[in-house]
């Protein structure tokens, strides 16, 4: 029965009732950034400027009592701007750390690509590893670290689009979109007094929400789910349309937001059904495309519905394992 | 309380089953009568053990090998005469197989050996207490079962001699319980009653018992209809050409003309049949006789005689049917059985004498005649095993009976001679005897009293019929039926008629069979000097007639049959031809003169007689296996029946399993049975569907949430790893509840 009625893991349910309080219809790219966040990913996020991107990390941010930092990437940002940098302290004549925007719990990296190759490097290789490296000295990231990047597709003019490898250590890569008319109404309506965001109160402390990942990664993966995941991953490796498929890299990301995604639906195991909804958000950026299939307008999102149509989901235990 | 419930369970499992396996013999019962089993009770017993393994539910380990060791004890003690399992009964086996594998790749089915066909109504038998123990224990789906039983019975019963009032009434009973016994469970189950206390159940089994005992005594007694259409066994073929021809016991339900042993059913009409079965080289035409039969059932004759018989030699066959006082010429006659026909008994003229071969050779030495001393039917052995001879030459002394001799013989008959001839069934209508004492009224010699009778079929419009001709039903006597009813018959009813008539009046009679002289060929045939008729005698020219006792002078015989002639000799002597008949040599037939004019008027319709007499004799051995493809042939609609009610069958055993271990395994497949069913009925799962997704399709369709909740449980299982659910009986009903939709 807990199937049908409760849908969400109770502490996350109240995160995300705060991110609705603020934002409006963007229920699900809440849901699949705490996804990220749980699943100790990241999220990138393409669209264009004003849909609601910062407001959604905030949010987040505040609901979850983190430290929010913003980046605004430009071209003359430089990778100490990120890191942070060692200052020459004159009365105590030491150089002194001060950090960068990437020492915080929750990072928004708004329009990356419009930095150059070695900034955007700099916090790219934060995200993968739990420490930076400044001036030779390690120093550790905060728990819980979760980057938000934004990239704006349409202005093509001046950036520096990510590499295939870069992309790849985004967990998942999401699209906001416009709201409805009726959506955007009510944010109009919302915003004419105090913005919402005032009003909102953490609801999980950080503490909460390390143990939250923890808990996350003790979800159980059967077997059958395993071979399902892989064997997917490897069907976009097949496909005509796909010059470069996805990674191994890409099947553990995919198993890892199956796992987050089957506990903030308040289970402890993972169903295909995970698998199936999570897959274009972990995978359509891990793989490229042929220059023929993008000309006869296939998209990654496409290939991967036609290899989920063609794949059988596991409903019997294999006997003859 | 789960003890008395157990306790209760078992009982209604070995009612039902009961039922069950008494309805199945109910299809096994009319074999004994149509067919020709000599050992239908193996076949029973057989059927009785299977069906015991069944309910017993051993492993299958133990009762595969259980039943065909029965199956093989079975054949062993019918077919196979050597020690089990020693290389003379590996050798019979092997030859067996090989042979019939033959007759299978060439598609001769009726040449299949009766140990194969055995093997195979053997193995038929075992699939059916393996398929009625899931219809009746696991599925308690009888209906079907009991439709098709009730079917079978009628149709058994309409399309032959079989008499299934009994049956029906049986069936009908036994239909009741079962039925009411499986929906009072059924109830009680959908219910969730347990059977508590006796109380509640007599409440239940009284109300049906007496509803069984009702409605079967209102069946019984109230009147019914009668038959709607006329019936149908004349109407029936045999499927084999070859069939009439031969000597085969049992009564088919397909009559044919020709011979045929078992009489004790005469009635209903037959076909025609030309099969050869011998051509005879004579100076004259003449009757041949087999057998004679002595007891009037009132359905038909039997021999009920203590069986005397003695060998007697191909020199001596010392059988005579008249006295030293008639007189005789002797005679020779050849016989050629090398035709299609097997008959392995010797057909003889009255006055036989000894038999020899065509050629001057001697008959082997392992040769042997069996003589019953009293029918007269001799059989023919080599080496103790019945033979036909295929050609012989009969010596004769062809009898002459003079008028005088007859009308003043007297009348004092032994005492053997009453006590066996005169015999009548005790429910013989007394309009029969009447009618003999009308008959013979004004006649005060036994030779004209007998003559009496036999003119009294022309002299009353009885016609020769074959094909529309009156089975007597119940308590109907078959004389009285044909005489006072339907007038309407062929030689047996005419014959037995006389014979009756005649016994009704103490004048000792008796009913003789065989066949009649045969349709005579262009060829002649020059024999020691002799210039022979041909005639060819076909299984449409098997006949019966009458032989009255005269004492001082034998067994005389008559021909009351419309439309043939007596070939007996009649003569008067001149000096005592006190009826002013003129009258004459020996061949003086003046007596006879309808009997003569008869005898030409149509071939066809002596044929046809012929035919009659087969017809009452029953069918050839050919068709005796027919009832064994019917019974098979509603076997396999049977089996059709159960495929297409397979996933119902395949839901009661999941049912059961999923009750009596519940568990990860049973609930998988349980659970893949569902889809299953579900793709059958329209709502097919694809490949790439989450079983979630499909739940929803599912529910929504029926507007429930049980499919969800089940797939919930599955997905517990199936993807948690989970060995099983805590709610496993929560879990049972979503499933029945599921498979109840699918399914209906």
């Amino acid at each position: 029965m807990s199937s049908q009625t409760v849908l969400y893991q109770p502490k996350i349910s109240e995160v995300l009732r705060n991110i609705n309080k603020v934002i409006i219809g963007k229920d699900e790219e809440a849901l699949l950034s705490i996804v990220a966040l749980l699943a100790k990913g990241h999220v990138l996020l393409e669209d264009v400027p004003g849909v609601g991107k910062t407001m959604l990390v905030r949010t987040l941010a505040k609901s979850l009592d983190c430290d929010f930092k913003r980046i605004q990437f430009t071209p003359d940002l430089l990778p100490s701007d990120v890191t942070g940098v060692s200052i020459y302290n004159p009365k105590t004549l030491e150089f002194e750390f001060r950090s960068g925007p990437i020492l915080g719990n929750i990072v928004l990296a708004d329009e990356i690509n419009r930095t150059s190759p070695k900034t955007q490097s700099s916090l790219l290789e934060g995200m993968e590893e739990t420490s930076i490296t400044v001036e030779g000295e390690a120093v550790p990231l905060k728990k819980p670290f979760f980057v938000m990047a934004t990239q704006n597709p349409i202005e093509y003019e001046g950036t520096y689009p990510l590499p295939e490898a870069q992309l790849d250590r985004f967990l998942l890569k999401l699209k906001m979109g416009y709201p409805s008319a009726k959506q955007e109404m009510e944010m109009l309506n919302r915003t004419s007094g105090t913005h919402p965001i005032h009003e909102v109160q953490a609801v999980l402390s950080r503490e909460e929400l390390v143990a939250l990942q923890d808990k996350v990664e003790e979800v159980y993966v059967d077997a059958t789910v395993t071979r399902y995941i892989v064997d997917l991953v490897r069907g976009t490796r097949n496909d005509e349309g796909v010059y470069l498929g996805v990674s191994p890299r890409g099947s553990i990301a995919l198993m890892k937001a199956a796992k987050a995604y089957a506990f903030i639906r308040d289970r402890d195991y993972v169903l295909p059904d995970d698998v199936k909804y999570l897959a274009p958000f972990v995978l359509s950026h891990r793989m490229i495309l042929t220059s023929e299939a993008k000309f006869e307008g296939s998209s990654p999102e496409g290939i991967i519905a036609d290899v989920l149509s063609k794949l059988s989901v596991p409903v019997q235990r294999n006997v003859s394992e | 309380m789960n003890l008395t419930s157990d306790r209760h369970q078992s009982f209604y499992q070995i009612t039902i089953y009961l039922c069950g396996f008494l309805l199945f013999m109910e299809w096994l019962m009319p074999l004994d009568v149509i067919g020709e089993f000599n050992n239908v009770s193996i076949f029973y017993i057989y059927a009785a053990f299977c069906f015991f393994i069944s309910f017993i539910q051993m492993n299958w380990m133990i009762s595969v090998p259980l039943k065909l060791i029965g199956l093989l004890f079975i054949l062993d003690g019918l077919f196979i005469g050597e020690r089990i399992c020693s290389g003379g009964w590996f050798t019979i086996v092997y030859d067996q197989i090989l042979y019939n594998i033959q007759v299978i790749q060439s598609q001769q089915w009726w040449d299949m050996t009766p140990m194969f066909r055995s093997l195979l109504f053997l193995i038929l038998l075992w699939l059916m207490s393996y398929l009625l123990f899931y219809w009746f224990i696991i599925a308690k789906r009888m209906l079907v079962f009991v439709v098709l039983t009730i079917i079978y019975v009628t149709v058994v019963d309409t399309f032959t001699v079989y008499d299934g009032k009994w049956a029906i009434i049986r069936t009908f009973i036994l239909a009741m319980v079962s039925l009411g016994l499986a929906h009072f469970y059924k109830e009680m189950e959908k219910e969730s009653i347990s059977v508590k206390s006796l109380r509640v159940t007599y409440r239940w089994v009284v109300p049906l018992v007496s509803m069984v005992i009702l409605s079967s005594v209102l069946g019984f007694a109230s009147p019914k209809l009668t038959p709607q259409w006329p019936d149908p066994v004349p109407y029936l073929t045999s499927a084999n050409p070859g069939a009439g021809s031969g000597d085969g016991p049992g009564n088919g339900p397909v009559q044919k003309v020709g011979y045929g042993e078992n009489d004790s059913r005469l009635g209903g009409g037959f076909i025609q049949d030309d099969t050869p079965v011998f051509r005879a080289m004579s100076q004259d035409e003449q009757y041949w006789r087999v057998e004679s039969k002595d007891t009037y059932t009132g359905k038909g004759w039997e021999d009920t005689l203590e069986e005397e018989t003695s060998e007697v030699t191909s020199r001596d066959l010392e059988f005579s049917t008249f006295t030293d006082d008639v007189e005789t010429e002797e005679r020779t006659s050849f016989l050629d059985f090398t035709g299609e026909a097997n008959f392995n008994k010797l057909v003889y003229p009255y006055g036989v004498d000894a038999i020899s071969r065509f050629s001057q050779d001697e008959f082997s030495e392992n040769l042997s005649f069996q003589l019953h001393d009293n029918t007269g039917e001799i059989d023919t052995f080599e080496s103790g095993d019945p033979v036909q001879l295929e050609e012989y030459v009969v010596d004769y002394n062809m009898p002459s009976f003079e008028y005088s001799q007859l009308r003043e013989a007297d009348e004092e008959d032994p005492e053997e001679i009453v006590e066996q001839y005169t015999q009548l069934p005790d429910n013989l209508p007394n309009r029969v005897v009447n009618l003999g004492s009308q008959i013979i009224e004004g006649e005060d010699n036994r030779y004209d009293q007998a003559k009496a009778v036999e003119a009294y079929f022309a002299a009353n419009d009885f016609e020769y019929e074959t094909e529309d001709v009156e089975v007597p039903e119940g308590n109907e006597d078959y004389v009285d039926q044909f005489l006072f009813e339907t007038q309407l018959g062929y030689c047996d009813n005419f014959s037995t008629s006389m014979v009756v008539l005649l016994r009704s009046q103490d004048i000792p009679a008796r009913w003789v069979k065989g066949f009649t002289g045969g349709e005579l060929t262009q060829e002649t045939a020059s024999v020691e000097d002799q210039n022979l008729n041909v005639y060819e005698v076909t299984s449409g020219n098997a006949h019966s007639w009458v032989e009255v006792y005269f004492p001082e002078v034998g067994w005389v015989p008559f021909e009351p049959t419309q439309g043939f002639a007596n070939n007996a000799d009649f003569y008067t002597e001149v000096e005592q031809s006190d009826d002013g008949e003129t009258s004459t040599d020996e061949d003086g037939e003046t007596e006879d003169t309808e009997e003569d004019n008869s005898e030409n008027p149509n071939q066809a319709q002596q044929q046809e007689e012929a035919e009659s007499d087969e017809a009452a004799a029953g069918a050839g051995d050919d068709n005796n296996w027919t009832p064994l493809w019917i019974t098979s042939a509603l076997l396999i609609f049977l089996a059709a029946i159960l495929f297409f009610v397979r996933h119902r069958l395949m839901a009661a055993y999941l049912r059961r399993q999923i009750r009596k271990k519940p568990g990860r395994d049973t609930f998988e497949r349980a659970y893949i049975f569902l889809l299953k069913v579900f793709e059958k009925r329209k709502m097919k799962r694809h490949a790439n569907q989450t079983l979630r997704d499909f739940a929803n399709q599912v529910d929504a369709r029926y507007q429930s949430s049980d499919m969800r909740q089940l797939t919930y449980h599955y997905e517990r299982m199936l993807y948690r790893n989970e060995q099983g659910s805590e709610q496993m009986s929560k879990v049972t009903e979503l499933w029945e509840n599921l498979i109840k939709k699918a399914l209906s």
